[in-house]
């Protein structure tokens, strides 16, 4: 028998079905009940019979344990009768051995009806006890807790033979003659019943064994519900008797039994399709597929899961006809504010006015293209099935785009809005070449489609027949960037607050994308979106953090190192990354998660293709700190910890010096790590090996171009190294001598060296005649020195007493992301006269003088606290310079602290 | 008759002590020779020794002191110390010397007196003893060729704060004290007999630059500097790990409030459903509640301290420079002669 193999039942749905049927054609109810029975057993029961087959037993063992068995009924049955729970569970126990051990003896994978009877009587007895309160309160407490758990465990049990059991009560008496019957009506229930199997069995897999073991109970009064149903269906078949009043009251009646118990949710979608078809009017027919489309929605209860893709599928073609109706019919209107009139579908077509019918399109969009989300979620991305799945997007694309016409043309752009949102969400991280493959894709698939929508048609023509008239494929502009900004502006013009803000941020990252950093970072200041996106929900703030990352990689590729690393050194300060990307869990050692937050946390997750790749963003950052980093600590070699530019990277260093042995490099770190190593030392080349040797490089599109620029980017930083570092050994050096070390032309160097003179990094001085650089000598005495050294620490205690003012009136401090957005955004203003300060620099230099002329302009602070700070700044001696150029960075903040922002103040 | 005279005249004594208010403390020159020496002898440890004398009216009079041994971080010692204290005063009064305290002398390097331990002491003292100084010789200044000695007390509003351990900016304000008003500086005058005066006119010689002028002279004043700035330094570090600790206290109860607020929300909505459906309101308050409970306000006192030893190096930098810039602007004169 092929049912001993049938342990993988439940994945391939199609396979089973066949066999099935094979199975009810030879065997008869006989047969059908094994198969069931052994089905069931080896779902959930593993497979124990599968070894135990080969066992030989003689003939009389086999009548033994059946009086065994039989015995044991007779003891339940008395237990009954005296209503004894704990030996009535003593014996259900027993029975359950006996059970396996006829089955051994027997040979067969068939339960013995005997023992489905027991079943049936058992949980006749024990529903009857439950719904007898006033029994169950007088019980002893060892009785009702016997009850309890045998109510459990019956639950459990009865779920392996529920088939049987149904058969069972359907045809108490005589089981074994009801086959020829059956066979008939077996054929026709076969899919929907067979579909509720597959949802029973996804459900155990839910582990919400509770409610469905519920569900099971009631099981066998639903499926003749069910039949019952079938045959009212059967009334419908003769066309000439339906009305529009018998579609309405079945309509009513089917939509009314949504969500009770018991309600088969594929069955119920089975159904209101079928009444779609017999629907009077369109504009009955919309409202049954509205209601067919939620009962689809309902179909996967859960939220971690996501619904079935052939439903998917089928409830966007569903989506796609409410198009249809709505498109020829131009006098119905769809609205979600109003009740409708009870008969407002009894309408005619012809009707002169228009017919109200209740639904939200933009609600069902965004459930569907929410649905698709979540299935490319939890599909494994390195499966086929992962692709095949990403192949359906142009079926969503083609439905958003449709509703979205549709609801411009009757003139709800807001609405309208909302769902190109949702376009724009699922075309912003295309970069062109995916963009063009997905538009190669759709003319593909296009040929295919209709190919199926062939086969969908088959079957009973239904009353209302609709042309397709709203297209069946997307179209696509050209250029990604043309279809992004028809989108965007339409958004721009309509949608509220957050759709515009995602849309923005959509944009952002999509220029960034497409390397138009000036446009991107534009786009980003004038929107201030880093002013408020504390305050936007997570999955916002998850698209802002992409549309940094994108901005950061963006800036690089188009060589702007300090921009870049101003982008990204946020995302990496916390080690969260994976988090802040929702591309990965990340484990923290300090704070453990409740399992709800991780769910929660699931959940956001992206999808696989849409990630930014972790490596590219993590060499760009650490490459970038590097750049920037390794000058800046060979000019400070006496106080190391006075100016930070990146604590990452200074981390990361001292742990790779605290090794006692370095390997050759192996990951990201490893790598710039030993081009860190190599830097320091002023060998541009070694370092730009090590860097080039990095896999990562192949992600990028202009490979050759950024590498370029990374190599003049090494260059000159290992020349300013190497000046900072060894200027002391020289007296002077000449120019022609600097060129040749570092390979670079003579006006690079001269300007390089001259900035840095400039900047006084440097202390010395072109010597034109000769080409030379002389150097001077410049040592600070020890009371300098300390001096510097109290400058210092007094800058830090009067912007930490300017926090302290601005907490005690405005309430709230800032946080760490606002105060790096409001350096970048006050540094945006050089940015335009192509100055050659960077911005990390410029933060560095300036972040210690904040704040002075704030609280001169903030009036009376009161208090001791102004008294000292007015000390302080007096003995400093310090502020009067700087506080014009601070005036904007004053809202530095170099805690990470997590406060409320507080704008009343400012 | 005469016994309510006598109580009025006790009445009159007692409100006239309390009146008059410690003006000068006046100091035989044995004893600032006797604490000099005691402290340049153990420098640059730090000494202390007790004082004795006698307390007249708005002058206290400093008539003898005596050192205590260098004390360890050792309770027995301790109490050795306190022993030998004790048996100190028994000696002194059999041998009729004035044995009533008035306060402790300590040496200090470069200021940095200011501490919390001074005040305990300062207050252990106060309870024993209703006047009492604390005298504090820098040895190190001393040798910039002033006599660095200083006769200090706290001042009456903050031991008053003291007492009751409360230094929460709401009673600072109150009390408008600020970090100046902690330590009172006391007038010294150094008072010696007139047969030892006549004696030292006698010595008197009759060049006035004697050797000791000479350092007057000095010009280097950078390691000076450079140990106050360092000092300087330390303070900074200080203040700012006490300003930490208050921001830290303020985000907290901010945060706190926060979640006052939003519990008061949720309850004032909830007493409107439970008023809709005809309920008792629940209270607005509820103790029990861990948000409720305030949070300790972290004390000032030690900022305070910090404030007040930053002031004390700025002036001695300030005295040091203005010194060294007249002696500069001398040298230049000589060198241009």
């Amino acid at each position: 028998m092929s049912s001993r193999f049938w342990t993988q039942g439940g994945s391939d749905s199609e396979e089973e079905e066949s066999d099935y049927e094979d199975e009810v054609e030879t065997g008869g109810a006989e047969a059908a009940n094994e198969t069931a029975g052994s089905r069931y057993l080896k779902g959930m029961a593993s497979d124990s019979d599968d070894s135990d087959g080969q066992k030989r037993v003689v003939r009389s063992a086999k009548d033994k344990r059946f009086e065994e068995m039989i015995a044991t009924v007779d003891q339940m049955k008395n237990a009954m009768k005296i209503n004894d729970w704990v030996s009535l569970q003593e014996s259900f126990d027993k029975i359950n051995k006996q059970l396996e051990k006829v089955m051994r003896v027997t040979e067969s994978v068939k339960v013995p009806s005997l023992y489905i009877k027991a079943l049936v009587m058992l949980e006749d007895f024990l529903n009857q006890a439950l719904s007898n309160k006033e029994a169950k309160k007088k019980m002893s407490s060892s009785n009702a807790k016997a009850l309890n758990s045998m109510k459990q465990k019956l639950k459990k049990n009865n779920k392996q033979y529920e088939d049987l059991i149904n058969k069972c009560r359907e045809n108490p008496e005589s089981e074994e003659e009801k086959d020829e019957d059956e066979e008939t009506e077996e054929d026709e229930d076969e899919e929907s019943e067979f579909e509720e199997d597959i949802v029973e069995g996804s459900d155990a897999d839910e582990e919400e064994e509770e409610e469905e073991a519920d569900d099971v109970n009631d099981k066998g009064w639903e499926k003749k519900l069910s039949k019952k149903d079938k045959l009212i269906d059967k009334q419908f078949k003769n066309p000439g008797e339906i009305t529009w009043e018998t579609v309405n009251k079945k309509f009513k009646e089917v939509v009314a039994a949504r969500g009770r118990k018991g309600t088969g949710r594929f069955e119920q979608v089975e159904q209101l399709t079928f009444l779609t078809k017999v629907a009077k009017t369109p504009a009955q027919k919309l409202e049954i597929l509205f209601s067919v489309i939620s009962a689809q929605f309902d179909v996967n209860p859960g939220l971690s899961g996501h619904m079935p893709i052939n439903v998917w599928k089928k409830c966007v073609q569903n989506m796609l006809i409410v198009l249809d109706i709505l498109t020829q019919y131009h006098n119905i209107a769809v609205n979600d504010i109003i009740e409708p009139d009870e008969n407002e579908t009894q309408k005619p077509a012809d009707y002169n006015g228009t017919i109200r019918v209740w639904g939200n399109l933009v609600a069902f969009v965004e459930k569907i293209d929410t649905e698709f989300f979540k299935s490319l979620q939890s599909i494994d991305p390195h499966t086929r099935e992962y692709v095949e799945r990403l192949r359906d997007e142009p079926m969503l694309s083609v439905l958003a785009q449709d509703v979205q016409d549709y609801l411009e043309r009757v003139g709800e752009f807001k609405a309208a809005a909302k769902v190109a949102l949702r376009r724009v969400e699922l075309i912003y991280y295309k970069p062109q070449e995916v963009y063009d493959a997905m538009r190669k894709l759709v003319d593909q698939v296009g040929d295919g489609d209709e190919k199926a929508g062939e086969e969908e048609s088959r079957g009973p023509s239904a009353f209302i027949v609709v042309p397709e008239v709203v297209p069946r494929k997307p179209t696509f502009p050209e250029n990604s960037r043309t279809m992004m900004d028809i989108l965007v502006s339409l958004i721009y013009k309509y949608g509220d607050e957050r759709t515009k803000a995602r849309a923005m941020l959509c944009d952002i990252y999509h220029h960034a994308l497409l390397d138009e950093f000036s446009t991107a970072r534009d786009l980003l200041l004038m929107s201030h979106l880093q002013d408020n996106v504390q305050q936007m929900d997570v999955l916002s703030q998850i698209l802002f953090n992409r549309a940094m990352a994108q901005l950061g990689l963006c800036a690089f590729r188009v060589g702007l190192v300090a921009e870049a690393h101003s982008c990204l050194s946020e995302l990496y300060s916390g080690g969260r990354v994976k988090e802040l990307l929702a591309q990965g869990v990340s484990q923290s050692r300090y704070h453990e998660k409740t399992p709800e937050q991780e769910r929660l946390e699931r959940r956001r997750q992206m999808p696989y293709h849409m990630h930014i790749n972790l490596e590219l963003l993590e060499a760009v950052h650490l490459i970038c700190a590097m750049l920037l980093e390794v000058p800046n600590m060979a000019a400070n070699i006496h106080d190391a910890k006075r100016k930070v530019i990146s604590k990452t990277f200074r981390r990361l260093l001292e742990v790779s010096e605290r090794q006692t042995f370095t390997g050759p490099p192996e990951n990201v770190r490893d790598h710039v790590m030993a081009a860190t190593r190599a830097l320091t030392k002023g060998d541009f080349q070694k370092a730009f090996d090590v860097i080039n040797s990095l896999d990562v490089w192949k992600l990028l599109r202009n490979r050759e171009s950024v590498l370029e620029m990374l190599k003049a980017q090494i260059k000159e930083e290992a020349l300013r190294t190497y000046l900072f570092t060894y200027s002391l050994s020289y007296d002077s050096i000449s120019l022609d001598q600097l060129t040749k070390m570092f390979d670079l032309s003579e006006a690079q160097t001269h300007s390089i060296v001259s900035k840095m003179m400039i900047n006084e990094e440097l202390h010395a001085s072109w010597d034109q005649p000769t080409q030379c650089i002389v150097f001077h000598e410049i040592e600070h005495s020890r009371l300098q020195t300390l001096a510097f050294q109290l400058v210092e620490k007094l800058s830090i205690l009067a912007e930490s007493n300017e926090r302290a003012i601005e907490a005690r009136i405005g309430g709230g401090g800032l946080d760490l992301r606002r105060r790096d957005n409001q350096d970048y955004a006050a540094a945006a203003g050089k940015w335009q006269d192509n100055s050659t300060y960077t911005l990390g620099r410029q933060g560095t230099t300036r972040s210690g003088y904040a704040g002075s002329g704030r609280t001169l302009a903030l009036g009376q602070p009161g208090g001791y606290t102004r008294d000292r700070s007015g000390q302080l700044r007096g003995a400093s001696g310090y502020s009067g310079g700087q506080r014009n150029s601070a005036a904007r960075g004053s809202q530095m903040d170099s805690s990470a602290r997590m406060v409320s922002l507080n704008k009343g103040v400012r | 008759m005469a016994n309510s005279m006598a109580r009025s005249f006790l009445q009159v004594a007692a409100t006239e002590e309390v009146a008059t208010p410690l003006r000068v403390v006046q100091i035989e020159g044995l004893v600032v020779l006797k604490i000099i020496k005691h402290c340049k002898e153990f420098s640059p440890a730090l000494v202390t020794g007790q004082l004795l004398g006698l307390d007249v009216g708005s002058v206290l009079e400093v008539t003898n002191c005596f050192p205590f041994p260098i004390q360890e971080e050792d309770e027995e010692i301790e109490a050795d110390g306190a022993n030998y204290q004790l048996d100190m005063m028994r000696c002194l009064r059999e041998v009729n010397v004035d044995n009533n305290t008035v306060g402790w002398y300590q040496s200090t390097l470069l200021g940095c007196f200011q501490t919390v331990e001074l005040i305990e002491t300062f207050m252990n003292y106060q309870e024993n003893i209703r006047r009492c100084v604390c005298i504090i010789y820098d040895p190190s200044r001393s040798n910039q060729g002033a006599l660095a000695l200083k006769a200090l007390k706290l001042s009456d509003s903050f031991m008053d704060l003291y007492r009751n351990n409360n230094f929460t900016g709401e009673k600072l304000r109150e009390k408008n004290l600020s970090w100046v008003d902690i330590f009172e500086e006391i007038p010294i005058k150094v008072s010696n007999s007139a047969l030892v005066s006549a004696f030292m006119t006698e010595l008197e010689a009759d060049t006035p630059v004697t050797q000791c002028d000479y350092d007057r002279l000095r010009l280097s004043s950078g390691p000076f500097l450079a140990r106050n700035v360092e000092f300087l330094i330390e303070c900074m570090d200080d203040l700012s790990a006490e300003q930490q600790k208050f921001q830290y206290y303020y985000r907290n109860l901010t945060r706190q409030q926060a979640q006052q607020q939003a519990w008061l929300q949720k309850r004032r909505d909830e007493n409107k459903a439970r008023k809709a459906a005809g309920e008792e309101p629940l209270p607005e308050e509820d103790p029990a509640n861990p948000i409720f409970k305030p949070i300790p306000e972290p004390s000032r006192l030690e900022s305070f301290l910090v404030t007040n030893r930053i002031a004390n190096y700025c002036n001695q930098i300030n005295g040091v420079s203005g010194q060294s810039f007249n002696r500069l602007y001398l040298m230049k004169a000589l060198h241009d002669n």
